[in-house]
């Protein structure tokens, strides 16, 4: 059975990267034709612009609406952002054929082997992001990822696919500091696992503290460490373990108003990325620190800043605050206008935290 | 409590103009020596230009002790080929300061030649030298003259004069003078060489005292027209004026000498025999048509003395007092003054106020004042509350001021007469320009004439940008009346409007190669200070400064678009050229084709359909 399962996975990732290749040369064929037939080439590009960004009720995520912008290379001031964009396929391509993969940085410096000069990581970062909308899909899947700052710990097997290391298994409770999620992670078999649950928190302290008091194993449980706002790969990861090993994902964030975005993204995406829909768990449970639990709690606190209170009103308009936990939770912010980091259980002693609030919580989050 | 003597000295205009030599540019030698070069020029080019001479003009400095440091001795001369001086007006021309009552207006670089002579007064007090005049009117004898000025009697000191035959007509000045060249060389370079800008038609040559030479040849062949010239405009008046007006306007009473009885004998017919005083009467009467103007004065004071000739050479008038009709005469013979009574009834009584109240209030106007007609005149004396036939003798100082005052206010009088004015015109000036700066483009007007309180200008305007212009403009090249305005320019009307301009509006951007010439031409620049180097902001000289600089900006704005276009359209050929095989190299892999797509022809497209958009 398993085998059958591991094999069909296999067959899925070889498809997934026969798609991106296909595609890939697809839009080359078209530019090769157009130059040879005298025409300008050009491409259609889904428009990420503030009005083209649209909620979508179904999928519980921001997505791009219809219109599209297009690029072309009769354009003198389109013609270089077209180039670096034909170089950043040509490059994913390799990236892809040779299974090699490549940090946004990576691919700025690359970039100048090719006379194709970016202005800075940014320039080239927005051209990744181009190439995204183009092919619909995630730069993880050509090979691009983010500098990683996320970890992971918790009884779970993996069998890795990337060149040099294809076969081999690992069992991610090995190593008491975690394991990096990068891209031999993100693409690997998820074999499988004694977990139950996937706990995803905020801040590297914390989560080294749940390996010390071994929460994987009292709550048979995954540990992740988002670092702040969940990278993609992260996120990407998160999914797959929601999905392909049906595990439920509870969020625990600092209580604020950054927290609870956190935890929103993780569940609905950001509006940077509505031009993709694989990276969304919306059965992802926002289960703390509420601001319903400073008060609760008898938390200290500090008093919100400014920008605090700004992003507050921003997120009021947003159309996923609107209803629930979300919603109420945001308004309590507001009147309290104080908040209450992680790190704010330790005045109950070092191990509250997992011996008095996360057991409430993970409880809570059953009936959520 | 002392009693304060004071002594009250009485001072010619030299010492005057010596006592106050700052004022006029003589400040210390670095100015001096820069001004003394101004004024030399500037009149042999007026000389020339009032003759439609084209103008040749040699200036040379040279060091006394070539060794010695600055300040030093400079030998300044100026050599030209203009009308020259008659020699009985050459001691005169150089070795006084004159004060003038010139009323007539034109435009011209200096005024009264001034100048010249303050700066042969510089000389002689810093070096305690003769100024050396050589003139020729008619290009075969020339007067050589050395000169010294008596400062005290403002009389010329001619050391030694002699003639000589020459072949050439003009005139030569060279005087010595304290000067610091090492301070002045740069300005006085500039100077020579923006001059020679504004006077196309002329040629330049300057020998500096260092062995170099800068020669500037005419680059046109047509001389602009001379003023001419007129009388002033009633709103450029003041009550000073008007008095030295009326002045000029009276007769005045002659003065019954000797020479003068004989006269009236003669005219009478009387010279040889002797007649009573109602023979006289009735003599004159007979011949009162023939008679000139003084015989007729003196006729009829006569007829109010009720004297003949022997008792009229015993007397000397004193006083013609009109409101009261008293005649005051001093009679040698008692050693008293006397009076008679005036009867105003008497058909003499006229003529003698006639003639010592001057004219009536419209002759006046219309004689004496450009543009003002009869019935102006007459509009004019009711709108200031004066009888038109009122005499301006018997004006009184209140109502002089009056006078004045309404002048400058009533306005319905023709604005001033800008005949007077001699602009360069613009095609001489675009020559010059376009000689001077090579530019990719150029642009030039003339704005028709206006006028601010009472004195005509015209602003003429060039515009150059591109070519051989140095970058960082715009570089502003200010003149007035044919003079390049060097310094100060902080201050000025034009720089003011030119900075006022958005230049990104009519697409100059960065450090542009850009040049800005302004002529400003009147009759009277309004200078902000003695140096004559900031024109002030009058409103009206703005307001055409701008209207012109706005017309010529929009000229630039077209050329700029056109230029810009060009080079976009370069740009863009190379941006294909660089970016077009790059797309074929990645498009050929991501195919999986080996072979590049043939793209070349796109690129032979793109340019000819760029050259097509031009």
């Amino acid at each position: 059975m398993t085998t059958n399962k591991s094999k069909d996975r296999k067959q899925k990732a070889i498809e997934k990267q026969q798609n991106i290749i296909d595609a890939l040369k697809d839009h080359g064929a078209k530019v090769y034709g157009d130059l040879d037939n005298g025409q300008f080439p050009k491409f259609s590009i889904p428009s990420r612009s503030v009005s083209n960004i649209v909620y979508d009720k179904k999928l519980r995520q921001y997505i791009l609406g219809n219109s599209a912008a297009l690029r072309s290379s009769r354009n003198s001031s389109q013609l270089r952002s077209f180039t670096q964009l034909m170089w950043l396929a040509f490059f994913a391509n390799r990236l892809t054929q040779e299974k090699k993969s490549s940090t946004l940085r990576d691919v700025y410096y690359s970039s100048q082997a090719f006379a194709i000069e970016f202005e800075d990581q940014s320039e080239s970062d927005n051209i990744i992001v181009d190439l995204e909308a183009v092919l619909s899909k995630p730069r993880e899947d050509f090979h691009i990822f983010p500098e990683e700052r996320s970890s992971i710990f918790g009884d779970l097997n993996i069998e890795y696919t990337i060149p040099g290391y294809e076969g081999k298994r690992m069992n991610l409770s090995n190593h008491p500091d975690g394991y990096a999620i990068g891209p031999s992670l993100t693409t690997a078999e998820l074999v499988d696992t004694s977990a139950e649950i996937v706990i995803a928190i905020e801040k590297g302290g914390l989560f080294t503290r749940f390996v010390e008091e071994q929460v994987d194993k009292k709550f048979k449980s995954i540990i992740i460490n988002t670092g702040g706002q969940a990278p993609r790969s992260t996120r990407t990861l998160l999914k797959r373990l929601h999905d392909e090993m049906g595990l439920p994902v509870i969020v625990l964030t600092d209580g604020d108003v950054y927290g609870e975005h956190i935890a929103m993204v993780i569940k609905s995406g950001s509006a940077n990325a509505a031009h993709l829909r694989e990276l969304t768990v919306p059965d992802a449970k926002w289960v703390g620190v509420w601001a319903t639990d400073i008060e609760k709690f008898k938390l200290p606190t500090i008093p919100m800043t400014e920008s605090d209170i700004k992003r507050c009103y921003d997120l009021q308009s947003d159309p996923r605050y609107q209803e629930g936990i979300w919603k109420k939770e945001l308004d309590v912010f507001l009147k309290i206008k104080r908040k209450a980091e992680l790190e704010a259980f330790s005045k109950y002693g070092l191990t509250n935290i997992t011996d008095k609030y996360l057991p409430q919580k993970l409880e809570l989050a059953k009936s959520l | 409590m002392s009693s304060i003597k004071e002594k009250f000295n009485q001072i010619s205009p030299s010492e005057f103009f010596y006592r106050n030599r700052d004022l006029a540019g003589f400040s210390n030698p670095t100015r001096s020596l820069y001004t003394a070069v101004r004024e030399f020029v500037e009149n042999s080019l007026d000389a020339c230009d009032q003759k439609g001479i084209f103008p040749d003009v040699h200036l040379s400095i040279k060091a006394v002790d070539p060794d010695a440091p600055d300040p030093k001795p400079y030998i300044l001369t100026v050599k030209d080929n203009g009308p020259g001086i008659e020699s009985k007006h050459v001691p005169l021309a150089f070795g006084t300061v004159l004060y003038g009552s010139k009323f007539g207006l034109k435009q011209a670089r200096g005024m009264f030649g001034l100048g010249a002579t303050m700066a042969i007064l510089y000389g002689q007090i810093t070096t305690n030298k003769p100024v050396y005049v050589k003139s020729s009117t008619d290009g075969k004898i020339q007067d050589e003259f050395e000169l010294l000025l008596d400062i005290q009697k403002n009389k010329p000191v001619i050391l030694k004069h002699n003639t000589k035959e020459v072949t050439k007509r003009g005139l030569s000045v060279s005087i010595c003078l304290e000067g610091d060249y090492a301070k002045a060389g740069s300005k006085i370079k500039d100077y020579v060489y923006e001059t020679s800008l504004i006077t196309p038609y002329a040629t330049i040559t300057f020998d500096d005292p260092k062995g170099e030479k800068f020669h500037y040849s005419k680059i046109v062949n047509d001389m602009p027209p001379a003023p001419t010239i007129i009388r002033p405009h009633a709103h450029g008046i003041d009550v000073e004026t008007i008095r030295r007006m009326m002045v000029e306007s009276q007769f005045e009473i002659p003065n019954i000498d000797d020479a003068m009885v004989e006269k009236v004998r003669k005219d009478l017919g009387l010279a040889k025999n002797n007649l009573a005083f109602t023979g006289i009467m009735d003599k004159a009467k007979k011949r009162w048509k023939t008679l000139s103007k003084p015989v007729r004065v003196v006729i009829a004071l006569m007829s109010f003395l009720k004297m003949d000739f022997d008792k009229l050479n015993k007397i000397r008038i004193e006083d013609i007092d009109v409101p009261n009709k008293k005649l005051y005469y001093w009679d040698f013979g008692d050693s008293q003054s006397k009076s008679v009574d005036m009867d105003p009834e008497s058909q003499y009584y006229k003529q003698l106020t006639g003639t010592v109240q001057g004219e009536t209030l419209t002759t006046f106007l219309t004689k004496r004042f450009q543009r003002i007609g009869p019935s102006t005149a007459v509009k004019f004396a009711e709108f200031a509350g004066f009888k038109p036939e009122k005499r301006m003798g018997s004006m009184t100082n209140e109502e002089l001021v009056k006078l004045s005052d309404s002048l400058q206010k009533f306005e319905d009088f023709l604005s001033p007469d800008p005949s007077c004015l001699a602009p360069l015109g613009e095609e001489p000036l675009e020559k010059g320009i376009k000689k001077f700066f090579k530019p990719d483009f150029c642009a030039v007007i003339q704005r028709p004439a206006s006028a601010y309180s009472g004195f005509p200008f015209i602003v003429e305007m060039g515009i150059a940008y591109g070519g051989e212009i140095r970058p960082g403009g715009p570089h502003v090249y200010r003149y007035a009346n044919r003079i390049p305005l060097l310094y100060d320019e902080g201050s000025d009307v034009v720089l003011k409007v030119v900075n006022d301009t958005d230049w990104s509006r009519y697409k100059v951007k960065g450090d542009p190669p850009f040049v800005i010439v302004t002529h400003i031409c009147s009759t009277r620049i309004p200078y902000k200070t003695v140096g004559k180097e900031n024109v002030a902001d009058r409103q009206e000289i703005e307001r055409e400064l701008r209207l012109g600089l706005q017309f010529l900006s929009r000229k630039l704005a077209a050329y700029m678009s056109k230029r810009g276009q060009a080079e976009m359209a370069k740009k863009r050929a190379n941006l294909y050229a660089k970016y077009l095989p790059l797309i074929a190299q990645f498009c050929t892999e991501l195919a999986g084709k080996t072979k590049e797509p043939n793209y070349k022809k796109l690129l032979e497209e793109e340019i000819i359909v760029d050259d097509k958009q031009i």
